[in-house]
């Protein structure tokens, strides 16, 4: 057994003591045994959107909102997305993009890559809200056919939130996707 | 003491029990058999202390991977699509949708035949009632705390983008604006 040896104390009472290791290892292995049965191994994550609904009026809301500019994202047809900068009704900016699917693993995941990268550019040069300390995001709108696929859909918000943002909250700094994505209901 | 002496006492020996019965037989030659001597010893020691190390190194790795929320509840009918910007999962109501049916923690909250054969977005009235019934729930068990708005939607993949966008909007009018999607995490190097 392992012991605590404080040296001989002639006559004295022997001060000497031992670890008991058998129990200890007892209750390590019990330990490791309930760890292993209570773990989790998830691979299970999240993605975020937001409905845009409109809350009470504030009393101090400005009467007049200059609209923000927002990206909206067309998948409806097969061939290419149509990425359109809007500021309110007025169109700022149109630009296509071709629809290549990328094959990920054996399960039929998809993602598109083209716009992703598309994605991210357009909102390194156009994005509103870039600085850390800043609390709003910049708005995506997704138009999609009502007979999408939801895997295709969600391969879409995925380019989408492939630009990141640092995003600083009191004392805590993190990277969060740079826009807050919503279905347009059209 | 002698560093020999202070490790062997952190080890554990093994003996072989050995023969106990003619131990008493004042002979030479019977000792000597009883003993097994001459041979070679077949004592072992273990190593008690990289042991315990070891066991050490688990149960703080499991500790640190250890997680106090639990499981989380996945129907076993939903295939779940995967994505790579993703964030952690939250704890909040979980809406499954299904083939053609829409599920809010295991209770059945209507179906998706009808938002399908009407062909255009429209609310999910049980659905509706069933997550106001948990907002407002909430709202008592936490009163004076901001509500803090998130559902989980764990929808299949072969679901048509128009139930999605039903049962988001029928959240969103529940008082539930900030929607989440369950996703399987995909690695960036897939």
């Amino acid at each position: 057994m392992a012991g605590i040896d404080v040296g001989g104390h002639g006559g004295k009472r022997n001060l000497n003591h031992e670890i008991p290791l058998i129990p200890f290892i007892d209750f390590l292995l019990c330990l490791v045994a309930f760890l292993l049965v209570t773990a989790v191994w998830s691979q299970m994550a999240r993605i975020n959107a937001d409905a845009k609904v409109p809350g009470p009026p504030r009393p101090d809301e400005p009467d007049e909102i200059k609209p923000e500019k927002e990206l909206h994202v067309e998948m409806r047809g097969d061939k290419k997305f149509q990425l359109v900068w809007k500021e309110g009704a007025t169109v700022v900016n149109t630009i296509d993009v071709d629809r290549k699917a990328v094959n990920m693993g054996t399960e039929g995941d998809i993602t598109f890559p083209a716009l992703a990268e598309k994605v991210t550019s357009e909102w390194k040069n156009n994005g509103n809200h870039k600085a850390p300390t800043d609390k709003k995001f910049d708005r995506a709108v997704l138009h999609t056919d009502n007979s999408t696929p939801f895997s295709d859909v969600i391969a879409v918000i995925d380019a989408v939130y492939a630009p990141q943002r640092d995003f600083t909250l009191g004392a805590k700094a993190q990277k969060l996707p740079a826009f807050n994505l919503t279905f347009a209901v059209n | 003491m002698s560093g020999q002496k202070a490790l062997s006492r952190f080890h554990q020996p093994i003996q072989v029990p050995g023969r106990r019965l003619i131990h008493h037989i004042p002979l030479p030659f019977v000792v000597k058999k009883a003993v097994g001597g001459g041979q070679r010893s077949v004592n072992q020691e273990i190593p008690l202390i990289p042991f315990i190390d070891f066991l050490l190194c688990i149960v703080l790795f499991l500790l640190a991977s250890f997680s106090a929320t639990g499981e989380l509840p996945i129907d076993k009918n939903v295939r779940l699509p995967k994505a790579e910007n993703v964030i952690d999962m939250t704890e909040a109501p979980m809406v499954a949708i299904t083939g053609n049916q829409i599920i809010v923690d295991g209770t059945a909250a209507g179906s998706t035949r009808t938002i399908e054969d009407a062909n255009r977005m429209q609310r999910v009235d049980e659905l509706f009632g069933i997550l106001k019934n948990k907002r407002e729930l909430w709202k008592q068990v936490n009163p004076g705390k901001e509500f803090p708005g998130v559902a989980v939607l764990q929808v299949d993949r072969r679901v048509t983008a128009l139930v999605v966008k039903s049962v988001f909007q029928t959240a969103a009018m529940a008082g539930y604006p900030s929607i989440s999607f369950m996703v399987g995490r995909l690695g960036k190097g897939n």
